[in-house]
C-alpha cells in the first residue's frame, strides 16, 4: 500500500537546482535508503519528504489509510505531520532533560492520553534498552544512547514513517550495528522507514528499496535486487599476444557461445551466453593455450560498488564497443 | 611578533566577515554618534512644561506667563490647584506655579510665588528649580526697580514742588518785610501826630451870662423889631427900628468886657488854629497811614494767597510721599519671593531612585532573558523536532513569554522584598508596582524575544538586547534629562516603554496615585506589548522555515565536519 509518492518533484534555490523532477514512491513497510555523494540532494528529499520544504515543482501526496484518498502533503501538513517520525543527523532532542523527561515532554505535546504515553515510554526505553538510564541528562549519556533516545523521541507517536538522516554517522562500528538493529525492529513493529546515509552496505542490510540520489536527480529508485541487476558482471576479458597467437584463440572461442566479443588490441573482452558452461570452455582454452587471465567476476556487486559504477560513469567516458 | 601580527589580522578578518559583528563594529559608534547628535546638538531652551495657577489669571498674572512663554517654556493654566500640582506628580508638567492675583506691589507686604515640584526627579528638579527662579527674580528685579523709580519720582516731586513753592516763600518773605516796613513808617507817622489841647482857661460863666444876655436882649429886640414890624407906623417905624438894631448891634457890650471876650475869642482862635494844624497834620498822618495800611492789608492778603499756594504745595508733598505704599526696605529690595513646596512627602534618594532602578532591573532582565530564551530555543538542538509536533507557533510563544514572565515574577519579588527593608512604607503601593512591572516586564519581554527571533547567534543578539537596553536607558531622561534633547526626539521619547514605566511606578510609589488615574498610560503598555506580540507571531511565521533552513544547514554542515574528523582521527 502507497503512503507516499513524490511526482515529478524539484526544487531550487533562486537559480540554484537542487533536485530536479523526482518520482519516488514509499510503500507501507518499505525501508527506504537515499544514498548519494555530500551535497547531492539526500538532505533536500528528506526535508520534501517530510514537508519541511516545499518543492518549486511537483507534488507531494500522502495517501491516507482511513479517508482512503491521496492528500496534498504541504496543503495538509497539520494533518500529516504528525505521522512522521524524524531523526536528523544531529541529535534532536534536550540535552538537559532526562531520557524520560525528554519522552515525556514530546509524548505530551503530541497529545497522547496519559496511560498509552506511559505505555509507550515504557516499551520505547525497553526497546531501545535504556530503561536503566532512564533518569539520566540526554547529555550524560554516550553517542549511541544519544542515537536512541532520538530515535525513541521520534517514536514516542508511534508514527507511520520514520525519517533518518545519517543515523549511524559518527558511531562506532558496535553502535552503529545497534542503532541498525533497533531499526529492523522498528520496521518489523510495521513502520516504514527512509534512512539517507552515506554508509551503504548499512542501506543494503537494513534497506528492501533504495532511491540513488545523484547530481540533483534520482538515477535509480526501486528494489535493491533491482538497482543491482543492471550493474552485474558478464563479461571476462583475457590478455592476448597480437597476430597468430590472437587469431588462434578467436578461433576456439567461436566454438563457446558468447553474446559478443570486444577487441580491445592485447585484451579480448567476451560477453557469454550462459556464465557457466562459456567459463568452462574458457579455461580449457586459456590452459591450452597458456594465456594470461586478466579479469573475471560473476558476483553479483555491493551497492557501494553500483554507487561508485554510477557516480564514476558519469564522470568518465564510455568505453567503445567493437 | 609576527605572530602577534599574524593572529590580530586573523581576528579582525573573522570580526569583519562576520556580518552581525562587522554591523555592530562600523555602525553602533555610527549609530550612537547619530543618536547623541540628534538628541543634544539643541540649543534651544529646556523644554519645561510650567503648569501655572492663579486664582484669577489678571492681566498681570498673563503677561508675566507671556514673558515664561517667550522663554520657550510650555505653559498650562490650570483652574485649581489640585489639577496643577497633580500634573507635576503625574509628570506632565515639571513644576507647578501658584501666582497671586497681581504682581503689583501696593504695600509693604511681599508677594509670594510659590514652586510646586516633584523631588523625586533628582536629576532636574534643581535646575528646574534655578530655571524658573531665574525668570522670578528677573521679574523681581523689574518690579523692584519701578518701585525704586516710583520712590524716586516722588522724591523728584516733591523737590520741585518744594523749589517751586521756596520762590513764593522768599516772595512771601519779601511782602511780609515791606509790609513791616509800612506798618512801622504807620506807626511812626501816627506817633507824631499832635493830639494835646490848649490848656488855656476860659471865663465861661461871663460868657455864659453875656451870652444869655444876648441872647435875652436879642430877643427882646427882634420882638420890639418884630412889633415895629407889625404896627401901622410907617414914618418912625425905620426910626424905631434904627435903635432897636443899634442896642441889638452894642448889646455884645453887656455885662462882658470886650476886652475880655476878645482875649478869649483871641485865645479861642489860637487854639482852633493850632487844633486846626493839628487836625490837618493828622489828617495827612491817617492818609498816609491809610494808603499804607492799605499796602499792608494787600500784602497780607497776597501773603496769605501765598501761604495758601505753599500749604498746598506742601499738602500735595505730603500726599505724594504718603502715595509710597511700600514703605519696608525689604519689600522694596526683593518685592516677589518665592517658596518651594514638593508635591510629595520628603523622602530620602534611595526611594526617589526606586522607580528607575526597578525599571532599569527589570528592562534588562526581560529583555536579556527574553533573547536568551528564543535564541536557547533555537539553538536547542529539539528545535526541528518542534517543527513535527501538533503545537501551534503561538503556543511556544507564548510559552517563552510565561517561562520568561515567571522568572521575572520570582525577580520582581526579591527585588520588591528586599525594597521593603529600606522602603518600609511602601507596603500600600507595592501590589500596583508589582501589576506595572509586570506589564512592562512584558513589554520587555517581547523587545527581547523579538530580537532573538531576528538575531542569529547568540553572542549578537545579546549584544543586541544590551545595546536596545541601553538606548531606551539613555532617551528615558535617567541619566540625561530629557528636556535638554533635541524637540522631535523628546516627542518620541515620551513613548519609550521605560519612560513610560518609571512614570507610572513613581506615581504610584510617590504619590499613591490610584490605578484609575494612570490607566491610560498602563493601557498603553499594555498595547505595545499587544503588538510586540502580534509582530513576534508574524516574524515567526515568515521566519520559521527559514529558521527551520538554517538550523537544518548550520546542524549539517557541523555534521559533515565532525564526521570528517572523526575520519582524519581514525
Amino acid at each position: 500500500m502507497e503512503l507516499i509518492r513524490l511526482k515529478g518533484v524539484s526544487k531550487g534555490y533562486k537559480k540554484n537546482v537542487i533536485l530536479q523532477d523526482v518520482n519516488l514512491m514509499l510503500e507501507a513497510g518499505d525501508v527506504l535508503g537515499v544514498i548519494g555523494q555530500s551535497g547531492s540532494g539526500k538532505t533536500t528529499l528528506l526535508n520534501l519528504l517530510v514537508g519541511f520544504i516545499e518543492p518549486t515543482e511537483g507534488e507531494i501526496v500522502y495517501y491516507s489509510k482511513v479517508e482512503g484518498k491521496e492528500k496534498d502533503l504541504n496543503d495538509n501538513l497539520h494533518k500529516i505531520k504528525r505521522h512522521f517520525g524524524f531523526t536528523p543527523q544531529h541529535n534532536s532532542f534536550y540535552p538537559k532533560l532526562t531520557v524520560k523527561e525528554n519522552l515525556i515532554h514530546f509524548g505530551k505535546l503530541y497529545k497522547i492520553d496519559k496511560k498509552t504515553l506511559e505505555n509507550n515510554i515504557t516499551s520505547l526505553l525497553e526497546f531501545t534498552k535504556l530503561s536503566k538510564h532512564h533518569n539520566k541528562l540526554a547529555e550524560h549519556l554516550s553517542g549511541g544512547m544519544q542515537k536512541r533516545l532520538d530515535i525513541s523521541c521520534s517514536l514516542v507517536h508511534k508514527p507511520k514513517i520514520l525519517v533518518l538522516d545519517e543515523p549511524t554517522a559518527d558511531l562506532d562500528p558496535i553502535l552503529q550495528k545497534e542503532i541498525l538493529h533497533l531499526l529492523e525492529e522498528v520496521n518489523k513493529q510495521g513502520i516504514s522507514i527512509v534512512i539517507a546515509s552515506h554508509q551503504l552496505e548499512h542501506i543494503e542490510r537494513i534497506c528492501n528499496k533504495v532511491a540513488i540520489v545523484h547530481k540533483g536527480k534520482v538515477h535509480s529508485h526501486g528494489l535493491i535486487e533491482e538497482i543491482k541487476k543492471p550493474f552485474i558482471k558478464d563479461h571476462f576479458t583475457i590478455n592476448v599476444h597480437s597476430g597468430k597467437e590472437k587469431e588462434s584463440v578467436l578461433e576456439k572461442l567461436k566454438n563457446l557461445q558468447f553474446k559478443k566479443i570486444i577487441d580491445k588490441g592485447h585484451k579480448l573482452i567476451i560477453y557469454p551466453e550462459h556464465v557457466k558452461d562459456t567459463m568452462n570452455g574458457l579455461l580449457n582454452i586459456i590452459n591450452d593455450e597458456g594465456l594470461h587471465f586478466f579479469d573475471m567476476d560473476v558476483r553479483k556487486p555491493t551497492l557501494n560498488e553500483v554507487f561508485e559504477k554510477i557516480a564514476l560513469d558519469d564522470s568518465e567516458p564510455k568505453e567503445e564497443e567493437q | 611578533m609576527r605572530a602577534l601580527y599574524l593572529i590580530t589580522k586573523k581576528n579582525l578578518k573573522i570580526l569583519l566577515r562576520s556580518k552581525a559583528s562587522a554591523l555592530i563594529i562600523i555602525f553602533a559608534p555610527l549609530l550612537i554618534i547619530l543618536l547623541l547628535g540628534l538628541s543634544y546638538n539643541n540649543s534651544e531652551q529646556f523644554g519645561l512644561n510650567i503648569g501655572v495657577y492663579s486664582s484669577s489669571f489678571t492681566e498681570d498674572v498673563d503677561s508675566f506667563v507671556t514673558i515664561l512663554e517667550e522663554e520657550e517654556f510650555t505653559i498650562t493654566k490650570y483652574d485649581t490647584l489640585e489639577s496643577c500640582i497633580d500634573e507635576v506628580k503625574r509628570g506632565t508638567t515639571h513644576t507647578c506655579i501658584v501666582l497671586p492675583e497681581s504682581l503689583q506691589i501696593s504695600g509693604n507686604g511681599q508677594k509670594e510665588i510659590v514652586f510646586h515640584i516633584d523631588p523625586s526627579k533628582i536629576n532636574i528638579v534643581w535646575m528646574i528649580q534655578e530655571t524658573v527662579k531665574e525668570k522670578f527674580n528677573i521679574k523681581s528685579q523689574e518690579i523692584s526697580q519701578d518701585l525704586a523709580q516710583d520712590v524716586l519720582t516722588r522724591v523728584v516731586n516733591t523737590k520741585t514742588k518744594i523749589t517751586e513753592k521756596n520762590a513764593e516763600v522768599n516772595a512771601l518773605k519779601e511782602k511780609t518785610s515791606s509790609a513791616t516796613s509800612t506798618t512801622n513808617s504807620v506807626k511812626s507817622s501816627l506817633s507824631k501826630l499832635d493830639l494835646a489841647a490848649p490848656l488855656a482857661t476860659y471865663d465861661v460863666a461871663a460868657l455864659s451870662s453875656l451870652t444869655s444876655g444876648m441872647e435875652t436882649a436879642i430877643k427882646k429886640i427882634e420882638q420890639a423889631i418884630t412889633a415895629v414890624d407889625s404896627s401901622n407906623m410907617t414914618s418912625s417905624k425905620v426910626a424905631i427900628k434904627k435903635p432897636l438894631q443899634d442896642a441889638l448891634e452894642e448889646l455884645g457890650g453887656t455885662n462882658v468886657t470886650s476886652t475880655s471876650l476878645g482875649g478869649i475869642i483871641t485865645s479861642l482862635q489860637t487854639d482852633l488854629n493850632s487844633a486846626k494844624e493839628k487836625l490837618a497834620a493828622a489828617s495827612s498822618a491817617v492818609k498816609s497811614s491809610n494808603t499804607n495800611l492799605a499796602a499792608v492789608s494787600s500784602a497780607l492778603s497776597e501773603s496769605s494767597t501765598t501761604l495758601d499756594s505753599v500749604q498746598a504745595g506742601l499738602n500735595e508733598v505730603i500726599a505724594n510721599i504718603e502715595g509710597q505704599k511700600v514703605t519696608e526696605a525689604g519689600t522694596l529690595v526683593s518685592p516677589l519671593t518665592t517658596k518651594i513646596e514638593t508635591v510629595s512627602e520628603e523622602g530620602t534618594f534611595l526611594s526617589y531612585l526606586f522607580p528607575a532602578i526597578l525599571v532599569l532591573v527589570i528592562m534588562f532582565s526581560s529583555l536579556l532573558l527574553g533573547t536568551t530564551l528564543v535564541m536557547m530555543e533555537k539553538n536547542s538542538p529539539a528545535f526541528l523536532r518542534n517543527f513535527f509536533l501538533p503545537v501551534r507557533k503561538m503556543t511556544f510563544i507564548i510559552s517563552t513569554y510565561l517561562t520568561n514572565l515567571i522568572l521575572i515574577i520570582f525577580q520582581i519579588v526579591i527585588i520588591l522584598g528586599i525594597s521593603l527593608f529600606f522602603l518600609k512604607d511602601a507596603w500600600s503601593s507595592l501590589p500596583t508596582v508589582a501589576l506595572i512591572l509586570f506589564i512592562a516586564a512584558s513589554v520587555f519581554t517581547f523587545l527581547g524575544m523579538l530580537i532573538g527571533y531576528i538575531f542569529i547567534s547568540e553572542e549578537t543578539a545579546v549584544l543586541a538586547s544590551i545595546s536596545l537596553g541601553s538606548v531606551l536607558l539613555f532617551i528615558s531622561g535617567t541619566i540625561l534629562p530629557l528636556e535638554g534633547i533635541s524637540v522631535l526626539l523628546r516627542k518620541f521619547t515620551y513613548f519609550n516603554p521605560f519612560v513610560i514605566a518609571e512614570k507610572l511606578i513613581r506615581e504610584v510609589f510617590i504619590f499613591n496615585t490610584s490605578l484609575k488615574v494612570i490607566w491610560l498610560d498602563l493601557v498603553i503598555l499594555i498595547g505595545y506589548a499587544l503588538i510586540l506580540f502580534i509582530i513576534i507571531l508574524i516574524l515567526e511565521s515568515i521566519l520559521h522555515k527559514h529558521l527551520m533552513h538554517r538550523f537544518m544547514r548550520h546542524h549539517h554542515r557541523a555534521q559533515r565536519q565532525k564526521g570528517k574528523k572523526n575520519k582524519n582521527d581514525a
